[in-house]
């Protein structure tokens, strides 16, 4: 029980230093460590099997719009 | 309560210790895999920080690493024991594929964590120590002090070279 307050009280703590903070690309590790908390509290409240592909689902879409917007914000891809 | 709460903590040095060692090991902070990754390397280092620590702390945003792979494995073991952690090393592995990482870091750390995750709840700890303890472990990187992070992993990065 104590792991699912930790994990919550971190989320909470990461989403409002990634709204403080001004920094796109410093927002983004904020945002980063929001993600692995949502989808720890995930699995946390939901014991079963399947919540693993949720979680995981959960963190692989944040994890590619975080990739998408870090790369727009470095002016887009250039294919070498 | 107290014993949880010290299973945490210890859950949390452990994986610390196996994602920054795989992640070190596969070379993160040695260059971007993606453009976005390189961005987010200089403002940290904008900001106080060290390159080669914002690299890999650029990489950690923009895909799957062994943090991100230490996680889903606890959680696997937490819901399915070994096969759980086994099936969550083949999700990171097709999240590292949509992410467009040619690395391995990923899914070696799940696979490594399901069996250091699995071995500890031989001994006491609980899954769930690990899932929160990972948790914490990313913060210390991501969540505290870019600067003094991004120095430490560079530190880190210059012993393996």
């Amino acid at each position: 029980m104590i792991a699912l307050y930790v994990v919550a009280a971190i989320a909470v703590f990461a989403a409002i230093r990634a709204t403080v903070e001004r920094n796109t690309g410093r927002k983004l590790p904020y945002v980063n460590v929001m993600n692995f908390a949502v989808a720890g509290a995930l699995v946390l409240l939901l014991d079963h099997p399947l919540s693993l592909v949720a979680a995981a689902a959960y963190f692989v879409g944040s994890t590619l719009e975080a990739n998408a917007i870090a790369s727009t914000y470095a002016g887009g891809g250039r294919r070498e | 309560m107290l014993g949880e709460i010290l299973h945490i903590l210890a859950a949390a040095i452990i994986s610390w210790i196996l994602f920054v060692t795989v992640d070190i090991l596969f070379r993160l902070p040695e260059a971007g895999g993606v453009s976005g990754a390189s961005a987010v390397a200089r403002d940290i280092e904008a900001g106080g920080g060290a390159l080669a620590g914002g690299i890999m702390m650029g990489n950690i945003v923009c895909s799957p690493d062994a943090s991100a792979g230490t996680l889903l494995a606890a959680c696997g073991v937490y819901v399915a024991g070994i096969p759980g952690g086994l099936a969550a090393a083949v999700l990171v592995f097709i999240g590292n594929r949509i992410c467009h990482d040619p690395g391995y870091a990923g899914t070696t750390g799940a696979v490594l964590a399901t069996f250091v995750v699995y071995g500890f709840t031989q001994v006491g700890f609980a899954a769930t120590d690990f899932i929160a303890g990972m948790v914490i472990a990313i913060l210390t990187i991501q969540g505290l002090s870019h600067a003094h992070a991004s120095r430490l992993l560079a530190r880190l990065w210059r012993v393996r070279q």
